[in-house]
């Protein structure tokens, strides 16, 4: 056991749901919560509960650009959920812990930075929260992202796209077969930040095999390579054999040694629908492995119900870690190169849908490609509910290093879309100065 | 009339209640390895005068527990466990176990069964145990096991007393229903002896009124409930000072209690009339048990504690070098500040006087140095309270409104009892500025308490409709619903029902009831509701039978 305890958020939010049937429903942490408080974990020494505070809407402002605001599409479940990230963070910042687990819903992965709506159950990203107000309030700098979730995380993606400062990685079920249908290997984010996305897509019925053989080749020592100042574990629990939602064959023993060689900072739930057979045996087997005790005798009842990786299935991975551990060697050069191939902007043209919400919408992002800093980005965003109801917004986003030239012009491109009037809302997300401001 | 025992670490007390006034109050030192021959002195002295027929209720509260486990005269336990899957509790549990094959799950299936020879084995591992105890994971959603695996011991070995984890708490937390059985066990033969002294002892003076024992939460619950479930007899002091105020003092505001003593000053917080409980249970050597009791705080503080400068500065405890010098004592005390403060008479005030000029600085008067010492004093208490206020509103809970709506307790009385409470409830009181009460004979606050103590019983019923079931895990009772649309007013209703009959069955009358717990979940399978999972805990409410308006003159104080 180490010196210094586990800190746990454990927030069940036991009065809210997304819909009285939906997956996000009061009952899904239900059982963990009986797990949990069976086993005594809450009473042992090795783990320190934690209450979760709310938080500011300026944290949440600090990462998303809410259309036409935040207010009107968040609830105080997400402030709930957030600040328990937070909080949780905070006690491992503060060296009261030797890491952290948030154990909270509504889960965030797949918010991005402009919120329409709620899609994949996610209004607000409660990791990228979480990150931004470490950065702001304790100068954090270098983060990596770890999702373990079987959903690609979409929404942690789009926020940090444009940043190399935060290393993410995915791995998740293949998007040809699950949704949202995203998290190819070619996404490697924005010239200036290429090779600090990295996604790993596998296919259905992938096991602890699998999922181990890529830790250990791939993602352990790309850790080692960036030398981030905190690990953060997108913990979802979707990959388990008896998940509804998806096709994978991960155990909670599976769950228990990555929470174990990982050794993320503070890890964050995500997704996990298998609310009975599932999520009280992986929660039980990732608190005690982060805590750094005996997760030996952790398991399903049902276990030998887990489907076996197939050879095809190897020897996929294989070649897929072979691949990404080349790209890894050679990230420096691909962004130079991608860098001089953009050109002074990079642009990309998205169809972005909200399943939750009923609402698509249409995004133009435009990413200043800077010598001098991170480069300041962009996006035209319209979205309506089948063509009703349709609001846009025109944003900037001003990075942390900001160089004074970038800063202006992102000011002024604002402005003058504001002139020109052809949106609705127009708003100004200024990082250097922690500030949202609405033109 | 009803009688109340109190055994502390320095006095025994006894009073005798009657028609709400205290007629007698007698305080004996307490006599440490004859705990028997001290409760009979301060019986005897306080029946002087009176008729032993017209004792209605005699209450104790007492160390026999604590007294059994600091003096190592525990048995040795035959502990068996049904651990499931999940954590391995080898190590943090207060003895050698042994792990038996079986398990249940969070809804109360049966996953795995128990294996009989398994048990044979387990028997013969603990051949030098005639008390066995028997703990499951999720026993409380399913006592099957425990009682399965019970019956086969009984077949096997014949101990006399076997303890399952779901009879000692209804409660969710394994770890904590495991120790608590072990303690049961553990305790069970020293405390039947112990209680049989008493009928003994009592039948002699012809004493024939039923005989209670305190319990850490405040309830009584009668002499033959406890030879079951001794191990709720334990750290009932306290307990019962609280009872005692609460019987002193009737007030429903939100209230701080500052239980005064030698060395040690007990805070409670209270809401609407009864203090806030202990979120879990008791620690007992070091282990968390699933004991209910009162969420109390101790601070080492008291007025017997030593006073003296260092470096210049002004220390007040928490060691404890003697009594007051106006008592005879040779180092300066708290109490020695409040003589010279004159906020207590007792002893030798030049005794007190030369405490007082002993740790005055060279330009303070004995009084200011009174004062001084006091308002230290009464910073340290503070102190303490507000650490425990802070630990209040960061209480985990797990509902969005909890977080929304979480306020710090705001406090709009002091209650003081003990023995050095005159002196320095009122500076804490001070701090908040908030009015302060020390009632009456609050030097006997705790016999007072175990005299008056409401018997007390709580349930625990599960119902979970989609498999059709309800579960009472103190009666090892399982049953089929035969209600249709069972609902958390179904669940109330059947609760108190047999809680009614429980109490009912251990002789106790049925008061006040009230809920501890109440939950309903939906249970969705596939887009529709298959059924729901609902949890009602009620309990007979901790409480007095009768409020304390007077004392008599009449009494004996040694
Ligand atoms: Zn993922
Ligand atoms: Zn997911
Ligand atoms: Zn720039």
């Amino acid at each position: 056991m180490s010196a210094k305890p586990l800190g746990l958020v454990f927030f069940p939010a036991f009065d809210w749901a997304i819909s009285p049937s939906h997956p996000e429903r009061e009952e899904r942490l239900l059982y963990t919560r009986d797990q949990i408080v069976e086993e005594g974990l809450l009473d042992m020494p090795g783990i320190r509960e934690y209450k979760p505070s709310m938080a500011d809407y300026k944290d949440i402002e600090r990462v998303h650009i809410g259309v036409p605001n935040l207010r009107s599409l968040i609830t105080d479940a997400h402030l709930v959920s957030a600040g328990g990230a937070i909080t949780a963070a905070e006690s491992v910042i503060r060296g009261e812990t030797a890491r952290a687990f948030a154990l909270v819903r509504p889960p965030g992965h797949h918010a991005m930075r402009v919120v329409h709506g709620t899609r994949g159950f996610c209004t607000v990203n409660m990791e990228a929260a979480m990150i931004e107000h470490l950065r702001q309030q304790y100068g954090i700098k270098k983060v990596a992202i770890v999702d373990t979730d079987v959903h690609h995380g979409d929404g942690s993606q789009d926020i940090f796209y444009n940043d190399p400062d935060t290393l993410f990685i995915s791995f998740h079920q293949d998007g040809r077969t699950l949704y949202p249908g995203t998290g190819f290997t070619d996404e490697l984010g924005t010239p200036n930040a290429l090779c600090s996305t990295v996604n790993l897509p596998l296919p259905p019925g992938t096991g602890d095999e699998g999922l181990h053989y890529i830790l250990d080749q791939l993602i352990l020592p790309m850790l080692d390579d960036f030398k981030p100042e905190l690990v953060i574990n997108s913990a979802g629990q979707d990959n388990h054999y008896t998940d509804p939602l998806a096709n994978m064959a991960i155990t909670a023993q599976g769950y228990a040694r990555l929470a174990d060689k990982l050794k993320a900072d503070i890890a964050v739930l995500e997704g996990g629908y298998s609310i009975e057979d599932a999520l009280p045996y992986v929660n039980v087997g990732i608190i005690l492995a982060m805590a750094g005790l005996d997760y030996s005798k952790v398991s399903e009842p049902d276990i030998t119900r887990c489907p076996r990786q197939s050879v095809a299935t190897t020897a996929y991975i294989k070649r897929l870690v072979q691949e990404r551990q080349e790209m890894w060697r050679n990230r420096e050069q691909l962004r130079r190169q991608a860098i001089a191939r953009a050109g002074d902007f990079w642009q990309r043209k998205r169809g972005i849908y909200y399943d939750d919400s009923g609402i698509s919408e249409q995004q133009l992002e435009s990413v200043r490609i800077c010598p001098h800093c991170h480069g300041y980005v962009t996006l035209a965003t319209e979205s309506g509910d089948y063509g009703i109801n349709a609001k846009s917004a025109f944003a900037a986003i001003i990075p942390r290093n900001a160089c004074s030239h970038c800063r202006q012009e992102a000011r002024d491109r604002v402005l003058r879309a504001k002139k020109q009037g052809r949106f609705d809302y127009y708003f100004i997300q200024d990082k250097p100065a922690d500030h949202l401001e609405e033109l | 009339m009803l009688l109340g025992i109190d055994v502390g670490g320095t006095f025994t007390d006894a009073v005798v209640v009657a028609a709400g006034k205290v007629i007698v109050q007698v305080k004996t030192p307490t006599t440490h390895g004859q705990l028997l021959a001290g409760i009979l002195t301060a019986l005897d002295k306080a029946m002087i005068g009176i008729d032993s027929g017209e004792i209605e209720r005699v209450a104790l509260s007492t160390t026999i527990v604590t007294n059994t486990l600091v003096e190592g005269k525990t048995d040795p336990v035959g502990l068996c466990l049904l651990p499931g899957p999940g954590m391995d509790l080898s190590g943090m549990i207060p003895a050698k176990s042994y792990r038996l094959a079986g398990s249940i799950d969070h809804r109360g299936r049966e996953v795995v069964e128990p294996d009989r020879l398994a048990v044979h084995d387990a028997c013969r591992d603990f051949t030098d145990c005639d008390v066995f105890a028997v703990s499951g994971k999720f026993s409380v959603r399913n006592p099957k096991q425990e009682l399965q695996v019970a019956r086969w011991i009984r077949e096997t070995a014949d101990p006399n007393y076997i303890s399952l984890g779901s009879a000692v708490s209804g409660t969710l937390n394994f770890w904590r229903r495991t120790n608590s059985a072990y303690y049961n066990a553990a305790v069970w033969r020293q405390f039947g002896v112990f209680a049989a002294d008493i009928e003994t002892a009592l039948a002699q003076r012809d004493v024939t009124a039923p005989v209670y024992v305190l319990k850490a939460d405040g309830g009584t619950m009668p002499l033959a409930a406890a030879k079951e479930q001794p191990v709720e007899a334990i750290f009932t002091g306290p307990a019962a000072s609280v009872l005692g105020i609460m019987a002193m003092h009737d007030n429903h505001l939100p209230a701080i209690s500052l239980d005064i003593g030698g060395t040690t000053t007990d805070i409670a917080l209270w809401q609407e009339g009864v203090p806030l409980f202990a979120a879990r249970g008791a620690n007992i050597s070091g282990y968390p048990t699933a004991v209910r009791a009162f969420w109390l705080k101790s601070v080492g503080l008291g007025g017997d504690s030593f006073v003296r400068r260092e470096n210049g500065k002004l220390k007040i405890g928490p060691m404890r070098r003697g009594p007051a010098m106006a008592m005879g004592g040779d180092q300066p005390t708290v109490s020695d500040a409040m003589i010279v403060a004159g906020k207590a008479s007792f002893g030798d005030e030049t005794r007190a006087y030369e405490a007082m000029t002993q740790v005055a600085a060279s330009d303070q008067t004995p009084q200011e140095t009174a004062r001084m010492v006091m308002e230290a004093a009464a910073e340290i208490i503070w102190q303490s309270v507000e650490a425990m206020l802070d630990e209040q509103v960061a209480a985990p809970v797990y509902r969005v409104e909890d977080v929304v709506h979480s306020n710090r307790f705001l406090p709009r009385w002091v209650i003081g009892v003990g023995g050095a409470a005159g002196g320095l409830a009122p500076l804490v009181a001070k701090k908040y500025q908030v009015p302060c009460v020390v009632p009456e004979g609050a030097m006997v606050a705790n016999a007072v308490g175990a005299a008056v103590a409401r018997p007390t019983i709580d349930i625990t019923l599960r119902a979970d409709t989609a498999q059709g079931y309800f579960t009472i895990a103190e009666l090892g009772l399982r049953q089929r619903l035969t209600k249709q649309h069972f609902g958390l007013a179904d669940a109330g209703e059947l609760a108190s029902q047999y809680l009614s009959e429980r109490a009912k069955q251990a002789a106790m009358s049925v008061s006040e009831v009230e809920t501890l717990q109440a939950e309903e979940f939906n249970l969705v399978r596939g887009f529709s509701t298959a059924g729901k999972i609902i949890t009602c805990r009620r309990q007979i409410k901790p409480g007095v039978l009768m409020n304390i308006s007077g004392f008599s003159q009449k009494g004996a104080v040694l």
